[in-house]
């Protein structure tokens, strides 16, 4: 900070910051400076190794999870923009009614190889479902194309989201 | 990214004291503060979270406009009704920007002012030359590499193309910049390039809502994006147009991305398209017109041929000549 | 694709039940949960974050560098600069130049290419070292740059020799041709990007330490680390359970685990660094740019008469590494007369590396293209070409093949894509809505190679069965297969065998590269299964306590994990059961395929260095996996765009030991090909030799949106003379010949013969 000149934001401003975050389901109070981001607050400070890093520039989807049931990018989000909200990563998704069936159409399909970017691909293609964006393979295709794979395992993918969306539909 | 300090405000008028303070930024989405924060291209010393701010996200039809609040979600917008209905290409150019996340977090506000991907911006540590960080420096993308830079508005102290998709539909629709202080024109909002300053908005002023006419070029209105990858890039070139054929004679507005520094208005190509009947001969002199100011390096010539085309495809796609 | 799965060739034809059958992959539930552990998900207690500084000139050398200011930054722990680090020890080299070949300077004060690393800062956070880092004020004196291949000042570069090929007389059967083509084709610098991004995490107990890195190799990086660290080799520990991916470039250690350890061992606590993204494109080689002109003759037939080809392949300025471009050119047909060179070019960039399928890409992509040419002048299909100049041998070695089954995959895959309907003519077929079609075809191989290694197996009382090797599983699917062959030959169900990889605590591992490690592994967990399975019928009938001791029995039987007597299962006691009544906790077995007499310093050289590779079959047979990619292409000739509409791929790959994983492997093949193609291309400044599309925004890797439906099949047969389970190479084959299908639908499509990668908007447009 150059002045806080202005009362109010000398008292409101912070550089370190008391974070109540919700994740999964269980609450967390932590102490974390401004600058974290979600992705290295989940992983530095809660151990929620899961959500993993791959560029840190929103430009692979390595580390989407769900705030309030959406998904974003947790590299590009400060861990204080997701105090208010409910925050859901691949942890958590085996609790998630869609996120349980896609993780078991991803293993069916091999929609995975290394696994690395599978969390991100996990969370992404539940939230894809919610969205009614499965409806087509084109759909799909077009919906989960913010989650790169190098080990190119799209056409797996695209046959795991096609699946669980069926499930879900049936159901 | 630099240690800075962090305020969610909770009014509007909490959020412009603390943007009143030098070293200050809003943050919204964070998609583009939070990216290039990291980079180093940005060094804030506070971010004022304007997120949390009520009554910015709305999308509402009054007097004739369609208004989107500036803090409205990208996905939102894309996926609203009013949208879809009076504007569709405004929905189609959201669709083809960034990914489903991106388009989860980002904001209307924040996506019309996101940074240009200039690699010399962007890489600060390397490039010390960039008049859009540092105005007076001067341009390291002269001479480097450049297939992505503008060939509309490039100057020797800035060649760097304005990257977005929504801003070029909204310029064809002549779409209103509403602030906390005034109504902006979507066209003006832009300063020159390489000018120091990003936008005409004061430092503690805060976008609140854009909105357009929700007339009939609006509802015949059109987004054509063009790139190597399928998705998840930004435009090589994109056209957007407002087509009203309830006059006599179509009425055609015109904006261009991927090619110029700001949003791009082609006001010769409008001249030409009003001057008779749209016959396909027509259209390809109007579309011989868009490149006519251009300016290319070896690397970006391409873009020149590219914009021709894909304005002329664009044109006779929306008239039902293709 | 059900392909693999439903083929009589290269299944469970041997009568293993398991090996060959399409598991799921084992460790897939794992990685659905976020469960799956990556190196950077350690966290030992007392973590410090490291990271690295690169260099921001591209050639010259650091004057200085002011870290007072760094050092005095919150949280820093130490500030590692060329002048104030400890230089290394000398680890043998392993491949020519890595570090190792004398001590290792982690930060040398020579700046050979832009984004060299300069300095490192350690900190309690890495949000702290960055800052502290961004603190630092370092002078160069910079050189001048040759900034790439293309630059005008790079030269002719200087002649290989080693690779160079004089095969009859090939200027003068080129001049009595009746067709003759003659070409150049270009490929740029490409990236691995691997989505896991390097890095390493390192802690000492004492004098040993322990690295969780990504790594295709354990071994070899162990011994690295115990040369730089004048530590025993026993004394490293390097784990890498799983790794987000590799191909290639996670063979060697490198400076990031360098500085990880060495911060380590001086703060006497765990140090973490993560390689960023950026600097990923700069801290290790990508595939060398490449360029190559081709002359190929042939007769009235089309059958080939020669091939002279001239290439040039980049390299930096400080190792002559050989992106070998007649690897294919020189096997895949019945050529007579061949002559081919190769120029190395050096430039300011770091050393390139090996990248899926090493040599075999550009230069498929060279010959590929060429043949296509020939096939549009000669006027024959050019499926029907490359099969009139199928080789019954290998013509550069005289060597049998092992197997080559490439014309079935031609003539199988033509059937499938419906080449028969196709046009010869270019720009003869349109979509709807007026957009030209092009279908391209194009063939590929990869040339196996062999390796040594050991395998573990043990069995507890506790019913717990594990398989152990310090191999690793880079999404190749090694758990999977390994399991699979420790069942059939232990007489188990895959799902009770537990496979434990990537320690070098375990029994050594081959290298996860040259696609070698399945064939190796495979056949060396079915020899430590057999053995166990000796070992236990041989303890259940003599040792006391057990219910088969005296029942003159001559041997026993296991199935599904229960011993019992030849036919009859009525009578089946668990392997667990066994061991308890006969008081046994473990049993162990560890197998190699070392030759006999092989001393222990001889193992470890051959199990850590280059030197453990050599040729499959003893050098008998010349053994490679063979495929044949279809394409159609949809082009749109006004925006020069692009779009793979459908892709029909055969494969020979011998035996699949899982035709499912296998499938996967081909298709991830082709859609790095896919992006080879069409997308993908580093960028270099002319001026500073800066990789400007350091990125995932600007390097542009095919996203889901730009695969369409990918139908792989097998045409292999099991091929026991390339590996003891029947296998040859998959995880590199796919790759292999796509980008040259592509251009070759596109010249199709349009008439427009693309010859430099990548494909792209600005390259059709340039040329209409």
């Amino acid at each position: 900070m150059r002045s806080a000149d202005t009362p109010f934001v000398r008292s409101a401003a912070r550089t370190d910051l008391d974070l109540h975050l919700r994740v999964n389901g269980r609450s967390h109070r932590i102490r974390a400076e401004a600058r974290e981001t979600l992705l290295d607050v989940l992983r530095e400070r809660l151990g929620l190794f899961g959500t993993k890093k791959g560029c840190d520039h929103g430009q692979c989807g390595a580390c989407t999870v769900l705030v309030d049931g959406r998904r974003v990018l947790s590299c590009l989000t400060l861990a204080a923009q997701a105090e208010h909200g409910a925050v859901t990563t691949v942890e958590g998704m085996v609790e998630h009614p869609v996120g349980r069936l896609v993780q078991a159409a991803f293993v069916a399909e091999d929609g995975l190889q290394c696994g690395y970017c599978t969390p991100g691909q996990i969370v992404s293609a539940t939230a894809c479902i919610l969205e009614g964006a499965a409806t087509s393979d084109e759909a799909i295709r077009e919906a989960m194309s913010g989650n790169l794979c190098r080990c190119g395992a799209y056409p797996n993918i695209v046959a795991a989201v096609r699946s669980a969306a069926a499930v879900v539909e049936r159901r | 990214m630099n240690r800075l300090a962090y305020l969610r405000a909770s009014s509007l008028e909490e959020a412009k004291q603390a943007l009143a303070l030098p070293g200050s930024i809003a943050l919204a989405g964070g998609t583009t503060v939070v990216d290039l924060a990291k980079l180093g291209a940005m060094k804030p010393d506070l971010l004022v979270d304007i997120g949390g701010l009520a009554g910015l996200d709305a999308v509402r039809v009054d007097a004739g406009r369609l208004h989107i609040g500036a803090l409205a979600r990208m996905a939102d917008v894309s996926r609203n009704a009013d949208v879809l209905r009076l504007a569709p290409a405004i929905a189609e150019s959201i669709e083809r920007a960034a990914s489903g996340q991106i388009r989860n977090m980002a904001t209307i506000g924040g996506n019309i002012l996101q940074r240009t991907r200039c690699a010399y911006f962007r890489d600060a540590s390397t490039y010390a030359a960039c008049n859009r960080r540092t105005p007076g420096s001067g341009c390291a993308a002269i001479g480097g590499v450049t297939p992505n830079h503008a060939i509309l508005g490039a100057t020797d102290a800035c060649m760097a193309t304005y990257p977005g998709d929504l801003a070029i539909v909204l310029a064809a629709l002549d779409a209103t910049v509403h602030t906390d202080m005034r109504d902006v024109a979507l066209v003006d909002l832009f300063a020159e390039a390489g000018s120091g300053r990003e936008t005409v908005l004061a430092d503690d002023e805060i976008i609140t809502a854009v909105s357009v006419a929700a007339d009939a070029g609006a509802a015949r209105s059109s987004y054509l994006k063009l790139r190597d990858r399928q998705s998840y890039e930004f435009a090589a070139v994109s056209v957007a147009l407002a087509v009203d054929l309830t006059g006599n004679g179509p009425q055609i507005r015109v904006a261009v991305g991927g090619v110029a520094t700001k949003p791009w208005r082609l006001p010769s190509v409008e001249a030409v398209l009003r001057a008779g009947p749209p016959t396909r001969a027509r259209i390809a002199e109007a579309a011989a017109t868009a490149a006519g100011d251009a300016r290319s390096t070896p690397d970006n010539h391409f873009k020149i041929r590219l914009l021709t085309r894909t304005l002329e495809r664009a044109l006779l796609t929306a008239l039902d000549l293709s | 694709m059900t392909d693999p799965t439903k083929r009589k060739h290269g299944d469970a034809s041997d009568g293993a039940l398991h090996l060959g059958s399409p598991l799921a992959r084992v460790d897939g539930d794992r990685k659905v949960r976020g469960e799956a552990a990556y190196a950077l998900d350690a966290a030992p207690a007392g973590l410090a974050h490291g990271v690295l500084v690169r260099g921001t000139i591209g050639a010259g050398t650091v004057l200085s560098v002011d870290a007072a200011s760094a050092r005095q930054s919150p949280g820093v722990l130490m500030v590692f600069t060329p002048f104030d680090t400890p230089v290394l020890g000398a680890p043998d080299s392993f491949l020519d130049g890595t570090p190792g070949e004398g001590p290792f300077h982690v930060f040398p004060a020579s700046i050979l290419h832009w984004g060299q690393a300069v300095a490192a800062v350690i900190a309690e956070t890495r949000q702290q070292a960055e800052t502290a880092a961004a603190l630092l004020r370092i002078d160069y004196a910079p050189g001048d740059v040759v900034p790439s291949i293309l630059s005008k000042d790079a030269g002719p570069g200087v002649p290989v020799g080693a690779v160079d090929i004089d095969r009859g007389d090939a200027e003068a059967a080129l001049a009595g041709s009746v067709f003759r083509v003659e070409a150049t084709y270009e490929t740029p610098r490409e990236y691995h990007v691997p989505i896991e991004p390097h890095g390493a995490v390192a802690w000492w107990e004492g004098d040993r330490l322990t690295v969780r890195e990504p790594s295709q190799w354990i071994d070899a990086m162990a011994r690295t680390y115990a040369g730089w660290f004048g530590i025993p080799f026993e004394n490293v520990r390097l784990i890498s359970h799983f790794v987000g991916g590799g191909f290639g470039s996670k063979v060697t250690a490198m400076t990031h685990g360098a500085v990880a350890a060495l911060a380590a061992r001086e703060l006497g606590r765990p140090v973490k660094v993560a390689v960023t993204r950026a600097q990923n494109f700069t801290a290790h080689g990508g595939r060398a740019a490449t360029r190559q002109t081709l002359r190929l003759g042939a007769d009235a037939d089309g059958r080939l008469k020669a091939i002279v080809q001239d290439g040039e392949s980049e390299t930096s300025v400080f190792v002559p590494f050989v992106e070998q471009l007649n690897a294919a050119t020189s096997v895949m047909y019945d050529v007579p007369n061949l002559r081919s060179r190769q120029r190395l070019v050096h430039v300011n960039t770091v050393t390139p590396a090996h990248m899926r399928a090493p040599g075999k890409h550009p230069s498929a992509f060279g010959l590929e293209s060429a043949i296509d040419e020939l096939a549009h002048l000669a006027g024959i299909d050019p499926v029907e070409l490359r099969l009139r100049n199928e080789a019954g041998f290998n013509p550069q070695t005289g060597q049998p093949w092992s197997s080559r089954r490439l014309r079935e995959a031609l003539v199988e895959g033509a059937r499938r894509f419906g080449w028969k309907d196709r046009p010869a003519a270019p720009r003869s077929m349109r979509d709807a809505d007026g957009a030209f079609l092009g279908w391209g075809v194009a063939a590929g191989l990869f040339p196996a190679l062999d390796h040594f290694g050991e395998a573990g197996l043990r069995v507890d009382a506790d019913g717990s069965i594990e398989v152990l090797s310090a191999g690793i599983d880079m999404g190749t699917g090694t758990y999977t297969i390994l399991a699979q062959a420790a069942a059939d030959a232990l007489g188990v169900l895959p799902g009770d065998v537990t496979v434990r990889l990537g320690d070098s605590e375990l029994p050594s591992g081959p290298l996860a590269g040259n696609s070698l490690l399945a064939g190796v592994m495979t056949g060396l967990v079915h020899k430590a299964a057999a053995a166990m399975r000796e070992t236990i019928i041989g303890l259940a009938l003599t040792e006391q306590g057990s219910p088969f001791r005296g029942s003159e029995l001559n041997t026993l039987d296991i199935t599904r994990g229960r011993i019992h007597p030849t036919l009859d299962e009525g009578r089946a006691v668990p392997i667990a059961d066994l061991l308890k009544a006969i008081g046994r906790d473990r049993i162990e077995r560890i197998e190699d395929n070392f030759p006999a007499g092989t001393s222990a310093q001889e193992r470890h050289r051959i199990m850590t260095t280059v030197a453990g590779l050599r040729p499959p079959d003893g050098g008998v047979s010349s053994v490679a996996s063979w495929c044949a990619h279809f394409v159609e292409v949809k082009v749109d000739e006004d925006f020069g765009t692009v779009r793979v509409r459908r892709v029909v791929s055969g494969f020979d790959c011998g035996r699949l030991y899982n035709p499912h994983l296998a499938a996967s492997q081909f298709r991830g093949g082709i859609v790095m090909g896919i992006g080879q193609a069409l997308l993908e291309g580093g960028r270099v400044d002319p001026r500073d030799g800066r990789i400007v599309n350091d990125n995932l925004g600007d390097y542009l890797i095919p996203t889901n949106a730009d695969i369409p439906d990918i139908e792989v099949f097998s045409v292999g047969e099991p091929d026991f003379r390339a590996a003891p389970m029947g296998g040859k190479p998959v995880g590199e084959i796919g790759i292999v010949g796509v980008a040259p299908a592509i251009c070759n639908a596109v010249f199709h499509a349009t008439g427009q013969r693309i010859r430099r990668l990548p494909l792209d908007i600005a390259a059709l447009l340039s040329t209409n």
